[in-house]
């Protein structure tokens, strides 16, 4: 069998399994999202018995959804940027240098993803007011969630460094690049599935996340999950909250297509090349 | 130095006007020109904030004083007071919370008293088993009861009490279901089972090993018909599940019911009742937090949600039984005879303890 | 030198790990305090060892513990064990494998409550699933899909949610293996079994084993799919701590929650251990 045919194959088999992974929810939320006040789609009807676009334009008009688009899609990819940042240091220590007590240092930068969410949410936060950061929410929210959702950068990023080859560093060094150029040429290259996977994992985590950013952030700012959180709450209306999420994926989608772009240019494999 | 010292009259302003924040050397028309001064007041509730965004338009145009209402969630709200008890200033001026909320945290500590109030026999402090004392007043009452299907349940033979329920259960197995958490109402069910069927005293909240050991009969009685009723995940789900006709008979909150009605999500053919056997009343209420920046306006705020002409209209909106004696009851959702049969939350700790132990030996050996 | 570069580790891991600990460190050392009676939130804060002596005692604890461990594992065994055959095969771009990618990491897209909800729907009783089979004539009545005993659900769920990510973490590791060696191996007549043990597997058994301890500690704490698609016949630790806290019964729950920590910490440990067991064990 030829690789041309495995691959369709596998790409017709593929299709099929998208049609369950995907196109039945994303169907099952566009038709939720059209069900008309007037009467309740109860799953016994295969459509909504009356169809409108009555919830869309409600949520766009009469809820706090345009500046809470703002507020989210600002913050989540500077949290996104700045726990990049503050994690690459540690993770090139991780990735690179050994040291005794490497595997301690691994194990307790998991830290801030098994504290108990209400701990997080009661005592974090108010350590947040403690160091007087409530003055300026965005930013109380930007640094906490740039905390919290940092043991997924250094994971990530240091196996990226473990990656990145030995050879290629030695090579560059001995042509005589600069820090930069050695960078630029060993490094990048290897980092880049790591920099894509860490910028999108703690920009969805952070898109998600509802309790601080809740506590910190109300009532001036408000963010999307804050929204969400309150349709799938007590309230719960299941045509908002499909309408809420397909608005979400709108923007999401489009962040990624920038990103995978941005990132695409060199693909490891091939820059990497015959080493 | 002129820097400094601005710094320190600023500090010294602040701290008077927290002293302004201590009402209760001030007369209740002085609160209410502070409170004019303030201008506004943030509300945190955790249900129907759109209709209260309308119900509370009477109050901004009575005061002037503009009235907001966050998005947000119980858990959230009730979160962010804790987390924000030791600021100087905090977000919120007054909070909404269930009593069974209010009644796990201490409450001198985080609210202050309700005292500065202009005085009113009418309102309600003690609701649903929980004393508010003088920091928390009620301000929503609400009932837990029955909703069913009128296709499939005939409204005249209604079951009332656990006999009743256990031989509706035997003939259409798999039609009622109730949740165990995640909302009051199947604990509220469940807990009256429990008292009628092994007579059990939920007024006295003393555990003893002998208490826990008479629940016995109710634990045998639910595990005996175990194979005929469901158990659903939460108050929403049983009655979506009631809604869409997967099951007939779920036990619910009144309000819930007829809010997520009114909001095209439930059938409105599904109807409510209050079984014989008694169940549940509950209720919400509201505190002002010590560090409200708005304390005046919290007060001015709180006294007229808990007015008698405030509970009569949330009584004729919304059908919730008045939290003021002197309001007018007349457009409850269930007639005022199966009111009667309201019971109150069983005292802690002893209720805690039988839910454990009904979580223990019932739920988990399913 | 050595004190030299001990300053230079210490210097890099200030800003991430340093910032961690400082912040989260403080916040664990809160919670576990509140598990030992302290932070009280209503009623005295003093020392005491009953509450951990107490909850060991409940059968809810153990099971809870059971449970929790159940899902944990399992969502991130079947995240990495689907993970693994697409990441190989989308190493070399072909026509189509960005639009195959792009789907596989949808789901990282949509809010995991929103998920549940519309994986309710799906299987409710009147679902479209039961419909679809009682229109096939395979059931001849509706069956109770819903909150289904041995959690099938929530490992759907966690497993829908975290492949995407296993996934990301895989494809980066599989596309840093060069083509030569994978062209040696086969020449020199390994098979693709062969191949993916000898080479891919060790190769790539650190993002492995980060993509399964991420995805662990996930859904060892999971709590939103399990109150809405979970069994309601079992509690997750988070439902359990959740239930205290509900009950006003703040060190009960941060006991709950510190036991959750330590499984997640010492569980993580493990399974990463095991894994790179079970990749390299077989090269040796």
């Amino acid at each position: 069998m030829t690789v041309q045919r495995v691959n369709k194959i596998l790409l017709i088999a593929l299709l099929s399994v998208c049609a369950i992974w995907l196109i039945i929810p994303f169907t099952m939320a566009v038709l939720w999202s059209l069900v008309d006040p007037s009467e309740p789609w109860t799953a016994d009807k295969v459509l909504p018995p009356v169809m409108s676009l009555f919830r869309w334009t409600d949520m766009w008009e009469n809820s706090s959804l345009k500046s809470a688009l703002i507020a989210s899609y600002t913050l989540a990819p500077s949290a996104a940027v700045l726990s990049l940042l503050l994690a690459l240091p540690t993770a090139f220590a991780l990735g690179r240098i050994s040291f005794p007590g490497r595997e301690l240092a691994k194990m307790l930068c998991l830290l801030p993803l098994v504290v108990p969410p209400f701990i997080t949410a009661i005592f974090f936060t108010s350590l947040l007011f403690q160091i007087g950061l409530s003055s300026w929410r965005p930013g109380a929210i930007l640094f906490a969630h740039s905390v919290l959702f940092m043991p997924f950068a250094i994971r990530i990023l240091t196996v990226s460094f473990e990656q990145v080859r030995q050879d290629h560093i030695d090579a560059a060094r001995d042509l005589g690049a600069s820090h930069w150029a050695r960078f630029k040429v060993a490094y990048f290259p290897a980092l880049k599935p790591g920099i894509f996977a860490t910028l999108l994992i703690v920009f969805i985590q952070s898109i998600e996340e509802f309790a601080i950013a809740f506590i910190v952030g109300s009532p001036d700012v408000v963010t999307i999950p804050t929204l969400l959180y309150s349709a799938l709450g007590q309230d719960y209306v299941r045509p908002n909250a499909a309408v809420l999420s397909l608005i979400l994926v709108v923007p999401n989608v489009l962040l990624m297509l920038i990103l995978e772009r941005l990132l695409r240019s060199a693909n490891p494999t091939l820059s990497s090349g015959k080493g | 130095m002129i820097k400094s010292l601005l710094a320190t009259t600023a500090l010294l302003a602040s701290a008077t006007m927290s002293f302004a924040g201590d009402l209760s050397t001030m007369s209740w028309d002085d609160i209410v020109t502070q409170a004019k001064e303030e201008g506004e007041v943030t509300w945190y509730v955790w249900y129907l904030r759109d209709d209260f965004r309308r119900a509370v338009q009477v109050f901004e145009e009575e005061y002037g004083i503009s009235v907001t209402i966050p998005e947000g969630t119980a858990a959230g709200n009730s979160e962010k007071m804790l987390a924000e008890r030791d600021r100087e200033t905090g977000d919120i001026d007054v909070l909404a919370w269930g009593t069974d909320g209010f009644a796990t945290v201490d409450l001198a500590p985080l609210f202050s008293s309700l005292s500065v109030l202009p005085a009113d026999d009418g309102r309600v402090v003690e609701l649903a088993g929980f004393d508010g004392g003088e920091h928390v007043v009620a301000f929503w009452g609400n009932q837990t009861g029955i909703a069913y299907d009128p296709a499939h349940v005939s409204a005249d033979n209604l079951p009332q009490t656990p006999d009743d329920f256990a031989a509706f259960w035997a003939e259409n197995p798999g039609k009622f279901g109730f949740n165990y958490e995640n909302g009051g109402s199947g604990p509220s069910f469940y807990q009256n089972t429990l008292r009628v069927v092994a007579d059990i005293d939920f007024s006295n909240g003393e555990v003893t090993d002998e208490r826990l050991a008479a629940i016995q009969p109710g634990i045998d009685f639910f595990n005996e018909h175990a194979e005929n009723y469901v158990v659903t995940a939460s108050n929403a789900d049983s009655i979506i599940r009631a809604s869409d006709g997967e099951l007939w008979m779920v036990p619910a909150w009144e309000d819930h019911l007829a809010g997520l009605q009114n909001r095209g999500e439930v059938r409105e053919e599904i109807k409510f009742y209050i079984p014989e056997m008694g169940m549940n009343g509950g209720g919400n209420g509201v505190a002002i937090p010590l560090n409200a920046p708005n304390p005046a306006a919290a007060a001015v705020f709180v006294n007229w949600l808990t007015s008698p002409e405030t509970q009569s209209m949330f009584n004729k909106d919304f059908g919730t039984a008045p939290m003021n004696t002197a309001a007018d009851d007349s457009f409850a959702l269930v007639p005022n005879e199966q009111r009667a049969f309201r019971q109150v939350w069983g005292a802690q700790p002893f209720r805690g303890e039988v839910e454990a132990s009904f979580i223990d030996n019932v739920i988990l050996e399913r | 030198m050595k004190l030299r570069r001990g300053l230079l580790i210490i210097g890099l891991l200030t800003p991430g790990l340093g910032l961690i600990l400082a912040l989260i460190g403080t916040v664990v050392y809160i919670a576990v305090s509140q598990s030992f009676g302290y932070y009280s939130l209503n009623g005295t804060s003093e020392f005491s060892t009953e509450f951990w002596s107490k909850m060991a005692g409940r059968k809810a604890f153990k099971r809870s513990i059971q449970y929790s461990i159940y899902i944990g594992v399992f969502s991130a065994i079947f995240s990495v064990a689907l993970a693994y055959p697409l990441a190989i095969w989308l190493r070399k771009p072909f026509a189509g494998s960005n639009f195959i990618g792009a789907v596989l990491k949808a789901p990282l897209l949509v809010h995991g409550l929103v998920a549940a909800f519309l994986f309710i729907n799906v299987i409710s009783y009147h679902g479209i699933l039961n419909q679809f089979m009682q229109w096939l004539g395979i059931w001849s009545e509706p069956r109770r899909l819903q909150n289904d005993p041995n959690a099938y659900g929530v490992l759907i769920l966690q497993t829908w949610k975290n492949m995407p990510f296993a996934l990301l973490l895989l494809t980066g590791a599989v596309q840093s293996i060069s083509d030569d060696v994978l062209d040696a191996a086969r020449d020199l007549g390994a098979g693709t079994w062969d191949r993916f043990r000898r080479i891919i597997a060790p190769l790539t058994v650190s993002g492995m084993q980060a993509a399964m301890v991420i995805i662990f500690i996930g859904a060892v704490a999971d709590f939103s799919f399990q109150v809405i698609a979970g069994p309601t016949n079992k509690q997750s630790l988070s439902q359990l701590m959740v239930s205290f806290k509900g009950r006003g019964d703040w060190h009960s729950a941060a006991v709950v929650g510190v036991s959750l920590m330590m499984i997640a910490l010492v569980g993580s440990a493990i399974l990463a251990v095991v894994a790179r067991m079970v990749m390299r064990g077989r090269i040796k």
